[in-house]
Parts: C-alpha cells; structure tokens; sequence
C-alpha cells in the first residue's frame, strides 16, 4: 500500500519529535504539523523540478498501443501545424510538465482507412529558428495557395512550450507517439498516496526536514537534512533513470 | 541532532493565582491549579486522602437527613449537632441524644437521662464548642450556635465504662434573662460567651471556675463598638473578633485591671468559623484574606499582613459570596495544615470547595479541595489520646476525614479527582523553540499510582499542537525492609521512584499537568526533570 500524506507527514513529525496528526484532525493541522504538511508538497515539487522526468510522473504507460513507442498519442489534422501537447488542457498550469522532445513517432498504422505500406518513423526536432530559417515561408506559402503539404519530417516545439508542430504540415491524418510526464498533483486528503513509491519516500522526507528545520532556524540541523536529500535524490536518479547499459554510438555514415 | 538541555524544579510553593504568566517564570515550582492536592511538609505536592462513614458499613445517621450543624471530639466518641438535636456517640454505630430536659443536677444515670424528654432547640445553626476540663473525666462541653434562637447548652458525663454505666449531665446556661449567644469560649477559667441576639456587641464572662454561674464574683459583661463574630482565647489574651474590628480582652481575673484593647480598626473576621490556632498563632478569615493575629498586631491593615496573597483571586471570590456559604475550619496538626472549607446553599458534596494551607519554612502555601462537603469539621484527641478528624454534611451524614483513598459520599465510592498544573516554563528563554524530548517525574506513591500527564505548549495555545495525555506507566510503592507486606509492595521498585516517559512537540514554553481521577492510593509529586533541544531563535 502506497504511503499516504498521513503516513509521511507522521514519519516527519516523529523524526522531529513533534505531535503527529490523525485522520481526524489532519485537515485542521495548526503550526508545525500544518508546516511539516506543506513542506511534503514543497518537497515533492522540488523532486519534481529537479527531475520531471522521473518514471512516477509519467502521463501514462509505455507502449499502451503496442508496438508503438511512447505513453501518449495525437492524431494529426490535414493542413494543421499545432496540436495542443495534452488534449483538453486549458493552460500551462494544466499542461503535461516535461516532454521528451527526442522520441516523437510518426504513423499511420491504426489510422482509419489507412494500408500498407504505412507511414512509420521518428520525427527529428527542429528548433523553432531552424524551422523559420528553412521551412515556414515555403510550407506556409504551399498551405495558403496549392496544400500540397507533406509527409512531416520533423517535430517542432511552440515558444509558449504548450503545442507540438510539425514540419511539412501534415498532409493526411497519422498518430503521433511520443513521452510525456504529469506535474504531481499537491497532496490535500490525509489519504492522498505519494506519487513515488515507498522506497523513495526518504527522498520527500529528507527536503521536508530541510524545509523544517530551516523553519526552526536550525541551520545545522537544515544543512544535515539538505545533505541527505542530495544524496537520496541522487540514488533514486541513479536508479530510475540510468538504469540501462551505458554505451557510445557513432552515428556518422562515414568517417 | 542538536544537544540536549537539562531543566529541573523541585515543586514547592503550593498554589499562585496571583502572580502573572511572565513573574510566574522566575518561580517554576508553584502550581498555578493544585486541586485535591496538599503540599506536603516534606516537599512536593501530595494528592489527598478521601473519607469515609464514622461508624462504617455499620454507620448510622443520627437525624436522619437534617444538616449536620457542629462537631466535637469529646470523651471517647464524637458530639453532633445534627438539626435540632445533640447527639453522643463512641463508634458512629448508634447515637445518644443528649439535648435532654430537666436533668438531674446531681446527674442522670444512663436510663433515666435517655428517658427524659428531649430539650426543645429552635432552628439551630452553625455550632460553635467549647470544652472546660475541670475536674470531670472529661471535661463539660458548651455548645452555642449561629441562630441566635437558643441559650448556650452544657452537657458533660462522667464514667469511664460503657455509655449505660456513666452518669449524665445537661442543661441551658443562662447568662442573662432570655439571652442567646452565639459564640463561646473557655479563657482562664471562665466561659465567655457573645453574639447575643439582643446585644450582639456585648462579651459575658462567668464567674471564675464555675462556667453557668454569670453573677458571682468575676463575672461580667463589656461591650464593644462592634458587632461580635468569633472569640478565641488565645494564651494570656482573649481575641475577640468583630465584623470590622479585633480586639483583645486583658486581665479577665482582675476586676481593677481587666480592658479591651484595639488590635485593629481596620480589619475584621467574615466569620467566626474560621479562626483556628496553628503554629503559636492565630488564623482568621478576614476580608483581605487570610491573616494571622500576630501578623495582624505587627503590621496593622496593610495588605502585608495577610499570608494569602498567592491566592488572592479565590479569597476575593469567597468574600465576595461570603453571605451564602457556610464555614468550617480544622487543624491537622502534623502536618502543619489549616484546611478551610466553605458550601452554599446550591452546592452539592461534589461541588463543595475548601482550601488547605500548609505552614512551610517560607510560610504558608496552599491548594484547594472540591468534592469534601464539610459545613461542620473537626479534630481532637479522644480521650484515650488518638487523634480524630470528623467532617459532617448538609445530608446529615459524618465521616472520618482524611482518610483512605475515595471519598465517600452518603457511603458511595467516589474516585478522587485531583489535578496539578505547573506554571508555564519558557527554559531560560521565551526566543526559543524547545523540542521536548522526555520527562523524569519524581512521584512517591503509597501504593500502585497511575496518575495522567499533560502537556500544553505556549499556554495552551490554540495556534499549536498539543500532544494527547500520557497515562504514565503505573508507578508501585517499593517495598521497603520493616515496613513492606507480602502483594502490597513491589520488591525492587525505586523508594524515591523517577518516571521517565518520552515526549513529544515544541514550543517556546509549556506547562506539565498531572492529574487523577481514581480510587487509588495518594502520591507526591516530588519534581520534575525535563530533557529538551533548543533550536534557534524565533
């Protein structure tokens, strides 16, 4: 069972000697326990901006259409440029958090009306310069007169870091798969559940003494804490995110 | 983490409800609550002994449910008044009425003295007694009461063998015409007698060695500007205490030299029944607090005079409902303790308050009672020397006081609820956030006591967390070579136990409450040991 904002804030409130809460007066928390609640939030944002890519944030799971890479999808538009990265959201505050700009795919396996042989491959980035430096003239030009438009090359990122565009536009409809990964949601009910498993609950609690400590001006005491979570965040990105073999590709075609 | 601090105070100074929050800091061992507690004349706080029926299981109301209105130690049992009747009894089993009419003066044997007629007393009130030894085996009792309806009353018997072998004697006193009193006294071999209903200013002495004779030689009246409340013979002097006023009869065995002289103009008694003689000294009630007549003579009507100050607050709440409570007063003597008791008309046993006081090397210190209903009290030797403390109720009952662990209402088992509360301690400074990390509390039980711990931080602040109660592990009476019994005592519990228990929470300051409310044995609070981390400033 996951650790609930209950059971994390106690373990704070007991590592500091301090009187834990109960599931009855969680929500009228006064003082240090009502600050020890918002340092477990504040604890798990700094993780979060720290490392938005972390597994937990994840938006969804990987490969939900199998085969195809990636834990979201957006169904291209004939003639559009930019699609909102996370469908239905209103604003940044609601966006996904972080996008993994280096693994968008193209396709149209599983598009209506779509046979073989079927469109499938990664999209390169392109920086937004790169694109009104090279493409935009022409590609808007072609979409304002004949709307030939074209099999997309390239991925491109919006300045305002809430839409995904793609380069040619998109002749036809095609799936586009890539990673993306959720703000974490700020804990309220005592029963709320830490977004990261149990193993790494040290890492929130590590930050919240921190946070604590420094509350108390226990300078000291706060840089112990900070030391510990430094440690533990690293470990838990150690674990998490490089897990794999480490190994060097020349990607040149000739030397 | 950071290291941690000592603090220690050992408990002493009873009760303070006059010292503000911030003075209070500087004197850690006074107890800001201290209810059902007793400072004990060895230091710390005890928690008090309860009461139960004179006469036990086996007891017996004498007048079924009228008020108990006075109580005396006499020969080798206890005299009550109890309503409109007078009653003897040794065990608490079964009661002699002794307000009988037309006694022989020679004295009624057993048989004839119970079958004569019962004198008639009016609506009697509080009662007041005194004992003239004399020359009989046990001295002759005058009762007089508050009413104001009934002449002094004057019962003795002599015989030491059972109650059916000993010879009676009873009768009104008349000091003059149809008068009442309603105080009296025995000072150098003459009963004095006040309060009368038609000369409420005016102090009666009788004739030297014959206390109903108030016309022979040495007899004689005075009277003051003031309106009598209490007399008390005190050494050489006799003090009479009046409502606004005090002062002191001289030379009561020489006609040419006897006077009154004014002790003070501006300081009276609330009530009579409140004047008790402890530690060479008089104590009296009066309506700045409690003052001692040494005290009183030294330094006159300044508030200097009083030895209450530390509960000023609950003096002034007395005085100012004086009018409908009802007053009682004892010394336990050793324990060096002058316990006060006060009930309204509306107050039930459970309601009633009194206040001990404790004569300690720095003078006295106090604590409250609630749940002892005691319109009438007393203590005496019996006269086979023991020591008995009686309390009557307004139901008519009487008890054993300061005895056993429970109170005894009307005969039901009641849990003593007792309470101390320190004042807040802020360790040496208030800037500090201090993380409390546990607590040795020095506790002498008398036997197997499980009293709760409290704490509130930042006086009981509501803006932080309080830690729930803590039932401290249960703390046995060791057992101690000589004196221990087999299952009453624990072999190898401390003799001067320190209860360690952890604790929780911060705050800048915080106070400990140690409360009960249980059957169990008493016990001393003896002090308090706190390990605490200080963090920075705040």
């Amino acid at each position: 069972m996951a650790t609930t904002y209950l059971d994390i804030t106690n373990e704070v409130l007991r590592e500091l000697n301090e009187v834990i809460l109960t599931s009855a007066n969680f929500d009228s928390a006064i003082g240090i326990q009502a600050f020890v609640k918002d340092a477990i939030n504040k604890a798990t944002f700094d993780i979060a901006n720290e490392e938005p890519q972390l597994p937990f944030f994840a938006a969804g799971t990987s490969g939900a259409t199998d085969p195809f890479y990636g834990n979201v999808s957006v169904a291209t538009v004939a003639g559009t440029r930019w699609y909102t990265l996370k469908d239905g959201s209103s604003s940044i505050t609601t966006d996904y958090a972080s996008i993994d700009w280096d693994d968008f795919y193209l396709t149209t396996i599983n598009v209506s009306g779509e046979t073989t042989p079927y469109v499938s491959k990664g999209l390169k980035f392109l920086t937004l310069a790169d694109c009104k430096r090279y493409y935009r003239d022409n590609e808007n030009a072609d979409d304002a007169d004949t709307q030939n438009h074209g099999e997309p090359q390239f991925v491109i990122k919006s300045p305002d870091h809430r839409k995904f565009g793609l380069s040619p536009i998109p002749d036809k409809v095609y799936n586009v798969h890539f990673y993306a990964f959720e703000k974490p949601t700020r804990l309220s009910n005592y029963d709320d559940t830490i977004v990261m498993p149990d193993q790494y609950s040290n890492v929130i609690t590590a930050k919240a003494r921190y946070y604590v400590h420094q509350f108390k001006n226990n300078l000291q005491q706060s840089a112990f804490a900070l030391d510990d979570y430094k440690k533990a965040v690293r470990h838990m990105k150690s674990n998490l995110i490089n897990p794999a073999p480490k190994y060097m590709t020349d990607d040149r075609t000739y030397f | 983490m950071a290291s941690g601090q000592p603090f220690s105070v050992s408990l002493a100074g009873g009760l303070d409800k006059s010292t503000n929050s911030l003075a209070l800091l500087q004197t850690p061992g006074v107890a800001t609550k201290l209810r059902n507690f007793e400072v004990s004349i060895e230091g710390g706080y005890r928690r008090i002994n309860g009461f139960n029926l004179f006469g036990g299981d086996d007891s017996v109301r004498p007048n079924g449910s009228n008020q108990v209105r006075g109580l005396v130690v006499y020969a080798d049992g206890i005299v009550a008044v109890v309503g409109n009747n007078i009653y003897f009894s040794v065990d608490g089993t079964s009661w002699l009425q002794v307000n009988k009419d037309s006694v022989d003066a020679a004295g009624d044997n057993y048989s004839t003295f119970t079958g004569r007629s019962a004198l008639s007393l009016s609506s009697v009130g509080q009662c007041e007694f005194t004992i003239y030894e004399g020359l009989t085996d046990y001295g002759e009792l005058v009762i007089t009461d508050k009413s104001g309806n009934n002449k002094p009353f004057l019962f003795y018997m002599t015989g030491t063998g059972a109650l059916n072998s000993r010879t009676f004697f009873a009768k009104q006193i008349t000091f003059d015409h149809t008068n009442t009193a309603k105080f009296c006294t025995i000072h150098d071999n003459h009963l004095v007698l006040a309060g009368s209903s038609t000369e409420p200013q005016t102090v009666y002495y009788s004739h030297t060695g014959d206390i109903d004779n108030f016309t022979g030689t040495g007899a004689g009246s005075i009277t003051l500007e003031d309106k009598i409340v209490g007399l008390k013979s005190f050494r050489k002097e006799l003090f009479i205490f009046c409502r606004n006023s005090l002062f002191k009869l001289e030379n009561i065995n020489d006609a040419a030299t006897i006077r009154v002289v004014p002790i003070t103009k501006n300081v009276g008694c609330i009530d009579g029944q409140t004047i008790q003689e402890i530690a060479g000294d008089l104590i009296f009630l009066a309506p700045d607090g409690f003052r001692t007549v040494a005290g009183t003579a030294r330094i006159g009507d300044v508030e200097l005079g009083t030895i209450s100050q530390a509960i000023q607050p609950i003096i002034n709440d007395i005085v100012q409902g004086s009018a409908v409570y009802e007053f009682s007063s004892v010394v336990i003597r050793n324990k060096s303790q002058y316990r006060m008791f006060y009930t309204s008309t509306t107050d039930t046993s459970a309601t009633s308050k009194g206040l001990i006081g404790v004569l300690r090397p720095q003078g006295f210190e106090w604590s409250e009672t609630l749940g002892i209903q005691a319109p009438a009290i007393a203590s005496g030797f019996a006269y086979d020397g023991e020591e008995k403390f009686v309390h009557g109720d307004k139901d008519g009952y009487i008890y054993n006081h300061n005895v056993g662990n429970t109170f005894n209402p009307a005969g039901v088992e009641t849990a003593i609820s007792a309470e101390y509360q320190s004042p807040d301690f802020n360790y040496g400074d208030f800037g500090t956030l201090k993380t409390l990390d546990y607590i040795k509390l020095s506790i002498k039980p008398e036997a197997l006591a499980q009293p709760t711990l409290r704490i509130r931080f930042d006086y009981d602040s509501n803006e932080s967390p309080q830690p729930p109660d803590i039932e401290l592990t249960a703390v046995p009476e060791p057992a101690l070579f000589g004196t221990a019994k087999f299952n009453l005592q624990a072999f190898g519990a401390s003799e001067q136990p320190l209860v360690r228990q952890p604790l929780t929470g911060s705050g800048h300051s915080n106070f400990f409450k140690v409360f009960s409310s249980d059957t169990r044995a008493p016990y001393t609070i003896n002090g308090i040991y706190i390990n605490y981390r200080p963090a920075g400033r705040q």
